[in-house]
């Protein structure tokens, strides 16, 4: 049982949490693309390839212009990019949803090997200098503070960025009026539409932002935590997103709770070099965790009720 | 007796195509031309480590030799018999396999096909309880990464013995992509020179089960450095990167794999070298100068395909001389670093 | 393709070749080509049900994989306990067991979704992750491991091994190649009866109305005397049921044992887009099967006769499920001016469509 006591210790140390949170808002930002994609009525099930879309581009233009700044922006435009291809494939074309979904995926795991291979031929994607990466920041003073300086305030920028975007897009959703068209259009898109609520526009828009927020994390795990793009380094973390946002009840902090603990999973599993335990089994303990919080308090979640139907005009 | 005769069904149709699409082939019009064909692990050929560098050999083999090359990428392991059998049924000279997870395919590829030239890099062809089958027509590119590992973890002891870590806390890290032998052999020996230099050492041994997602490797190095380690070794191939820059960012040392890492980041002090390229380089060149030898051929120090190169870094003149007598010894055959990680 | 800046030609007929084994050039084997098509092909066919049958019932099994990886841990040591028995004993009994474990692993999520409203997706994808460790925890240092330090399991026993069509034999010749290089096993059969099954389950049986009327309207279905949660639970065994028949067939006829390609499988996932394009038939689910298989077969001919990355072949797939899942055509006839008008058209749904809404009605009167 030396495992049980060494997780324990280590539940203790700052150096844990600091790693929770930076694994969890990996996973938070496209959480919250998907969670506001999902709210407008649109299945988002390709955050895994915007991810993995603007890491790429990400690190094109980073090896490029020398400058994190541009390169994260390339980065979050190339993540719209592919979220608005499943907007007009699956808004316009009607398509359905999941299979945009799934093709995106495919599509971007295909097209960021292939590209390498034209861009950099079969010689290595290359490294960003070393003040070329998004930075971490210590807050000066707060990152004194005992445990919580080192967990909350001495973090990348992105952390940062994301906590911001956290509240503002659970601001924007529940307490403003384009949180209620949002919200309304993935209800009842009917009678949205009748209440002179621009059905497309709000979907369009909704879903592109998703694809930007996944390119910002894509940036942050291509630029700022890794400084090179390796095939297929999102891992899936975009289908873990998808279980976060599902799990958070399609709520921006539901999402946070869930991708926490997601992170918190990575975070210890990442001590395997001091934990008395199988690495293997130390692997899956979120996932059982997360299965039994399902079963036992979280219980029923339901997606806003036109989620995954294309929406036609003037039907009934 | 059904399946039987749907099999002869089945075989009088593909009868016909083969007749209508490949009847006309003319045997070799050129001059005959050797002709090889890579077929990498899932890691495909952008993998920044052992893929990268075969492939760099079988380039150099096309410049100085002459020969043909092609390569197909594997997307999975379901694909290792198809894309070999693809070559051998081709009529390549040579097949080469990259990679361990290739040595049951390279077994089956290469008993039906006695008369094509196979290698496999980091393993032999075996059946599927991985048993060598001693296939005559299998080259096996073996390599003592346990050397490369030794040397480096000499200089992370030797380092810490005379006070010159960072902080000087006697504990250094190694980040494994998975507990499989090839990465093991190194860690190996990183481990038990250390020890040697500086008894009072810590290793940290950690596994990121992952040889792609740089976060993966970071994170596992972070927390190795969360507990003092000064020192960090990768061996998870483009995962590992994440290693290199954890340490970089906390300001501790660390050491590459396999290619000369000096530019993946500045902490990269050293990297261990595993000269894949002049293994598949070595193995064309026996084919194409007709001296192919099935079996195993080690790759070392002895044969200059193991070692160190130093990079971002001004290595002390006595450690930098301790290292190579280290080195020396090894080759000379008087010092054997382990296989197996030492407890 | 033209933009990859090779020959597009070489690389179209790369891939045909390595496809279905038409137009061959290179002396590419076409009888060698078309076995291994099937042998990707055969493992999509039954995940590819398991996908499907439960998006008839409004449910989105996304863990096909993970059911897959239960199947084939369970027939490998079922196949190496008994593996020296006799293989019309061994076989059927560890099939069946392989389908047992899937059942098992796609059951969780049945139970959990019907009992208490957990979301499927989420519940099968950790499920997936779960089964992806344990595969890792047996095979690495763990009680499946062979004794030699490879990441693999003893081999199973001869009695558990299904029959390739052609003698496994390195010295019969047949098409200018050693028989045994055609992997093509009786497997593909299997599979194909399965595929029979499914459309006989779904639409001759009341199950199969009941888990169609699941899809149509969880309310209409309860108002009709449909057990609705009994219905998803069932929905999700008989599904796991084909998944772990889909990674029990490996072992059994391509395998032989568990080994670190389990690692990289990506079956389970590429079934999604088979259930998909074969909008829940079972005949459309054996075209689009072989379509991915032939792909995916492809991409390394393509590679090696024209140098274009077999990655590209994704690039390809994602496209063909882009344009049948937008059914462009009759979408830009749809948008033009002179073409019928949108509101008289009725919206053509696909049947998944409108997937992720079902569970939005209530899923269960607790």
């Amino acid at each position: 049982m030396t495992a049980i006591s060494d997780i324990l210790h280590l539940l203790f140390t700052a150096n844990l949490w600091q790693a929770t949170l930076s694994a969890a808002i990996l996973l938070l930002l496209p959480a919250l693309g998907g969670v506001i994609s999902e709210r407008s009525g649109v299945v988002n099930i390709a955050m895994e390839g915007m991810m993995l879309t603007g890491a790429f581009f990400g690190v094109v233009a980073a090896l490029a212009w020398h400058n994190p700044w541009l390169a994260t922006g390339v980065a979050i435009l190339a993540g719209g990019l592919m979220a608005a291809v499943h907007a007009v494939v699956s808004i316009q074309f009607r398509a359905d949803q999941i299979v945009s979904g799934i093709a995106i995926n495919i599509f971007a795991a295909g097209l960021t090997v292939f590209l390498i291979n034209r861009i950099f031929g079969l010689q290595d994607v290359g490294h960003l200098g070393p003040n070329e990466g998004l930075p971490y920041i210590s807050i000066g003073g707060l990152d004194q503070i005992p445990f919580f300086g080192k967990v909350l305030f001495q973090q990348n920028i992105v952390v940062y960025v994301a906590l911001v975007l956290l509240v503002l897009i659970h601001v924007l959703l529940f307490r403003t009026r384009i949180g209620l068209r949002i919200r309304a259009v993935g209800e009842h898109p009917q009678a949205a539409d009748t209440a002179g609520i621009n059905v497309f526009f709000i979907r369009y828009s909704a879903v592109i932002t998703s694809g930007l927020l996944s390119g910002l994390s894509g940036a942050f795990l291509a630029i700022g935590v890794s400084n090179t793009f390796v095939p297929n380094m999102t891992d899936g973390r975009g289908y873990i997103a998808l279980a976060a946002m599902i799990f958070g009840k399609w709520t921006p902090f539901g999402a946070f709770g869930a991708c926490l603990i997601f992170g918190l999973g990575e975070a210890i599993y990442a001590n395997n070099s001091i934990i008395h335990a199988s690495p293997y089994l130390l692997s899956m303990l979120p996932y059982i965790i997360t299965l039994v919080v399902l079963a036992g308090v979280v219980g029923r979640s339901s997606p806003p009720a036109a989620d995954g139907i294309p929406y036609v005009p003037g039907s009934e | 007796m059904v399946h039987k005769r749907l099999g002869i069904l089945g075989l009088a149709a593909v009868a016909l195509m083969i007749a209508a699409a490949c009847g006309g082939s003319s045997p070799g019009t050129t001059a005959k031309q050797i002709k090889v064909g890579l077929v990498t692990d899932t890691g495909g050929l952008n993998d920044k480590s052992f893929n990268h560098l075969a492939y760099v050999g079988l380039q150099k083999a096309i410049a100085d030799l002459g020969i043909k090359g092609d390569v197909i990428e594997s997307k999975n392991g379901d694909e290792y018999v198809p894309n070999l059998t693809n070559f051998a049924s081709k009529g390549y000279d040579l097949v080469l396999g990259n990679g361990f997870l290739m040595q049951p395919a390279i077994g089956t590829v290469a008993g039906q096909f006695p008369n094509v030239h196979f290698a496999i890099v980091d393993g032999a062809g075996t059946d599927a309880s991985f048993k060598d089958l001693k296939l005559p027509n299998v080259q096996d590119l073996l390599f003592k990464e346990q050397e490369s590992g030794a040397l480096v973890g000499a200089m992370a002891g030797m380092l810490e013995k005379q006070g010159k870590g960072p902080a000087n806390t006697h504990v250094i890290g190694a980040v494994g992509g998975i507990s499989i032998p090839p990465v093991n052999h190194y860690i190996a020996g990183y481990k038990w020179a250390a020890a040697m230099e500086d008894p009072s050492i810590k290793v940290l041994v950690g596994y990121s089960n992952d040889f792609s997602d740089p976060t993966k490797c970071s994170s596992v190095a972070k927390s190795q450095i969360g507990n003092k380690a000064e020192f960090i070794f990768q061996v998870a191939g483009g995962c590992g990167l994440g290693a290199l820059q954890a340490a970089g960012q906390a300001k501790v040392y660390s050491f590459g794999v396999d290619a000369d890492q000096k530019d993946a980041d500045p902490s990269v002090i050293a990297s261990a070298l595993k000269k894949v390229d002049v293994a598949v380089y070595t193995s064309i060149k026996s084919v194409v100068n007709g001296k192919f030898q099935g079996g195993e051929t080690r790759f070392s120090l002895q044969n200059d395909a193991t070692g160190y190169t130093l990079d971002n870094f001004n290595l002390p003149a006595d450690v930098k001389a301790e290292v190579d007598g280290l080195a020396a010894k090894i080759k000379a055959g008087t010092l054997t670093p382990p296989a197996d990680i030492p407890a | 393709m033209a933009i990859a800046g090779a020959d597009p030609l070489a690389a179209y007929q790369g891939l045909l070749c390595g496809g279905l084994g038409a137009l061959c050039g290179g002396c590419e084997n076409p009888a060698l080509q078309i076995s291994n098509t099937i042998v990707f092909v055969t493992p999509l066919i039954t995940t590819g049900i398991a996908v499907a049958l439960p998006f008839r019932a409004g449910l989105f099994n996304i863990g096909a994989e993970g059911q897959l990886l239960a199947g084939a841990v369970t027939y490998t040591v079922i196949g190496i306990k008994l593996g020296n028995g006799p293989a019309p004993v061994v076989i059927p009994v560890a099939l069946i067991g392989g389908m047992l474990a899937g059942s098992l692993w796609a059951g969780i999520a049945g139970v959990l979704k019907a009992l208490v409203g957990a979301h499927e997706v989420v519940t099968t994808i950790m499920l997936n992750y779960v089964a992806q460790w344990l595969v890792r925890f047996l095979i690495i240092g763990g009680p499946l491991q062979a004794p030699n330090g490879f990441s693999a399991s003893p081999p199973t026993g001869p009695g558990a091994r299904l029959p390739t069509l052609l003698p496994h034999d390195n010295s019969l010749i047949i098409f200018g190649l050693p028989s045994s290089v055609y992997r093509v096993h009786t497997g593909l059969f299997i599979a194909l009866a399965a595929a029979a099954l499914f459309a006989f389950l779904l639409w001759r049986t009341s199950l199969g109305y009941e888990i169609r009327a699941v899809g149509q309207s969880q309310r209409a279905a309860r108002y009709a005397g449909v057990d609705v949660r009994r219905t998803i639970i069932v929905t999700m065994l008989i599904a796991g049921a084909f998944s772990g028949l889909a990674g029990a067939i490996q072992i059994a006829g391509v395998d032989h044992g568990l080994t670190d390609k389990y690692f990289s499988d990506t079956t389970g996932f590429d079934a999604i887009a088979v259930a998909l394009l074969g909008l829940g038939s079972a005949t459309g689910i054996i075209l689009a099967s072989i379509l991915l298989g032939a792909l995916h077969a492809g991409g390394a001919v393509m590679q090696s006769d024209a140098g274009i990355s077999a990655n590209l072949v994704l690039v390809l797939q994602a496209l063909i499920l882009f344009s049948i899942a937008a059914n462009f055509v009759g979408a830009i006839r749809r948008l033009l001016p002179f073409g019928r008008k949108p509101a008289a058209l009725p919206p053509d749904l696909p049947p998944a469509a409108g997937l992720m809404s079902e569970s939005a009605t209530p899923t269960v009167q607790t």
